[in-house]
């Protein structure tokens, strides 16, 4: 049987049209130059991260479904969600529901939708590294990261969730590893790959958030690292926006870059830091690479 | 009054895993591992009043480790849910103010719009000028939009029907 190319669904979801255009500019960015086809899913609507599943299961479960059900309808087979918040919320809520018929039946007609379980939701870094490949990214590179020392963050929700498989080592993934490998930059191993930062405490518990915050750049500073690469919007903006006082609270010695790993795809492919939107992060990343 | 769950907290027998490996174990007044077994003790009244539910980052570190297959992030989960629909004091009042905050504005567009989600938390707290300098700082660097995105039609009632508080 010929296998044919599925059509995939973009989903940016909150935080990419708002406080993380930088992602949403960047993947769009490389997925241009690589030559790889995007289309946006119309009419969709949060996921419900932070707050849905965390205090109404039913509601987390409606809110994914009715974007699975559009994608469906639009005549998608796979979602591609960047987000890491939005793809857990996707992927968890589309494995309940192709695993649990009978609630699928009860919720679809509680909410007017008529969802077959036919999406696969991917995740940005699968998507990169396995479905467009390292080989491709690595053979568009124009200006190789070499000399760059890099610790690759993928945070808590990229590869945990529950009783799902994943597509990479849930403990210790390497996916992202692989991709800016690919780019000719330095990845080291370090102990808070997979440790959470904290965000969804950002405005409830900052001093909880900062915490776990400091335990990340410590590590990666005391491993060498001149940045922290990132897959997820929340990351981003935890390890960021307030660095400089939690830097400063917490004695870490100099300020880390968080970029993201489709910003340093771009670079290395040759695009510019504006098209890339590397001014947004508050710690600057243009120095490292001078 | 029994939580209504998915889980099956007597599949615990005890081993401490998730509290080992939780991220915020030090900020929590009951334990993890605690919780559970509190449900197996059918002492959800207990479980509901702790700060712990609040606390959870919900990291998913525990729900990957349980040798037991028991998802302990969708129990929190689950707690959290019903401490609110019960209406016992929450230790954590800011923690229930920005779930509150963040549905009603998901509700209002099918989208979030942080700007205003940060104000209407900022009141809802009674802590006006709470992040007060964080939030100019990321508008300067075009991370925060004065403009809401645009709404989804036939949403705001759609979601309604499912989302009463």
């Amino acid at each position: 049987m010929a296998s044919v190319t599925p059509r995939v669904a973009f989903y940016p979801g909150c935080s990419l049209e708002g406080s993380s255009g930088s992602f949403e500019a960047s993947l769009s960015e490389v997925f241009r130059v690589l030559g790889i086809e995007r289309n946006t899913l119309k009419d969709w609507t949060c996921c419900g991260a932070t707050s849905a599943h965390a205090v109404d299961r039913r509601l987390h479960l409606c809110l994914n479904l009715r974007n699975l059900a559009l994608a469906e309808a639009q005549g998608y087979q796979e979602v591609l969600a960047p987000c890491a918040a939005c793809y857990h919320r996707l992927a968890g809520a589309n494995h309940t529901l192709q695993e649990d018929k009978a609630l699928l039946a009860s919720l679809n007609s509680e909410t007017g939708f008529d969802y077959k379980g036919g999406v696969k939701v991917r995740n940005v870094l699968d998507y990169l590294a396995n479905v467009i490949g390292v080989e491709r990214i690595a053979a568009k590179v124009k200006h190789p990261l070499s000399g760059l020392r890099t610790v690759c963050y993928y945070g808590c929700l990229n590869t945990r969730i529950p009783r799902m498989a994943s597509f990479d080592t849930v403990e210790y993934p390497m996916s992202m590893d692989r991709i800016v490998r690919g780019l000719g930059a330095e990845t080291v191993d370090w102990s808070y790959k997979t440790e959470c930062c904290g965000a969804s405490l950002f405005l409830t518990a900052e001093s909880v958030s900062a915490k776990l915050v400091a335990k990340i750049l410590k590590d990666a500073i005391a491993h060498g690292a001149e940045c922290i690469v990132v897959a997820c919007p929340m990351c981003q903006n935890n390890l960021d926006t307030k660095q400089e006082e939690i830097r400063d609270a917490f004695k870490i010695p100099r300020p880390i870059p968080i970029v993201f790993v489709t910003q340093l795809i771009g670079l290395a492919l040759g695009l510019e830091a504006k098209a890339l939107k590397l001014s947004q992060s508050f710690v600057p990343f243009e120095k490292v690479l001078v | 009054m029994p939580v209504e769950m998915k889980e099956n907290p007597s599949l615990c027998y005890q081993c401490a895993k998730c509290s080992t490996g939780c991220p915020v174990a030090d900020e929590m007044d009951v334990l993890p591992h605690q919780i559970i077994h509190l449900l197996t003790l059918g002492m959800e009244d207990r479980a509901l009043r702790t700060k712990t539910i609040w606390m959870c980052a919900g990291c998913y570190a525990c729900a990957v480790r349980c040798p037991n297959d028991i998802d302990i992030t969708s129990v929190m989960d689950d707690l959290r849910g019903a401490a609110m629909a019960t209406g016992v004091p929450c230790p954590a009042p800011e923690a229930l103010a920005f779930h509150q905050t963040f549905l009603s504005d998901v509700a209002r567009r099918g989208r979030v719009h942080e700007l205003r989600m940060m104000g209407e938390y900022n009141l809802r707290t009674k802590r006006p000028f709470h992040n007060a300098a964080l939030g100019p700082k990321m508008w300067l660097k075009g991370r925060l939009h004065l403009f809401p995105p645009r709404a989804i039609r036939g949403f705001g009632k759609w979601m309604k029907k499912l989302w009463h508080r």
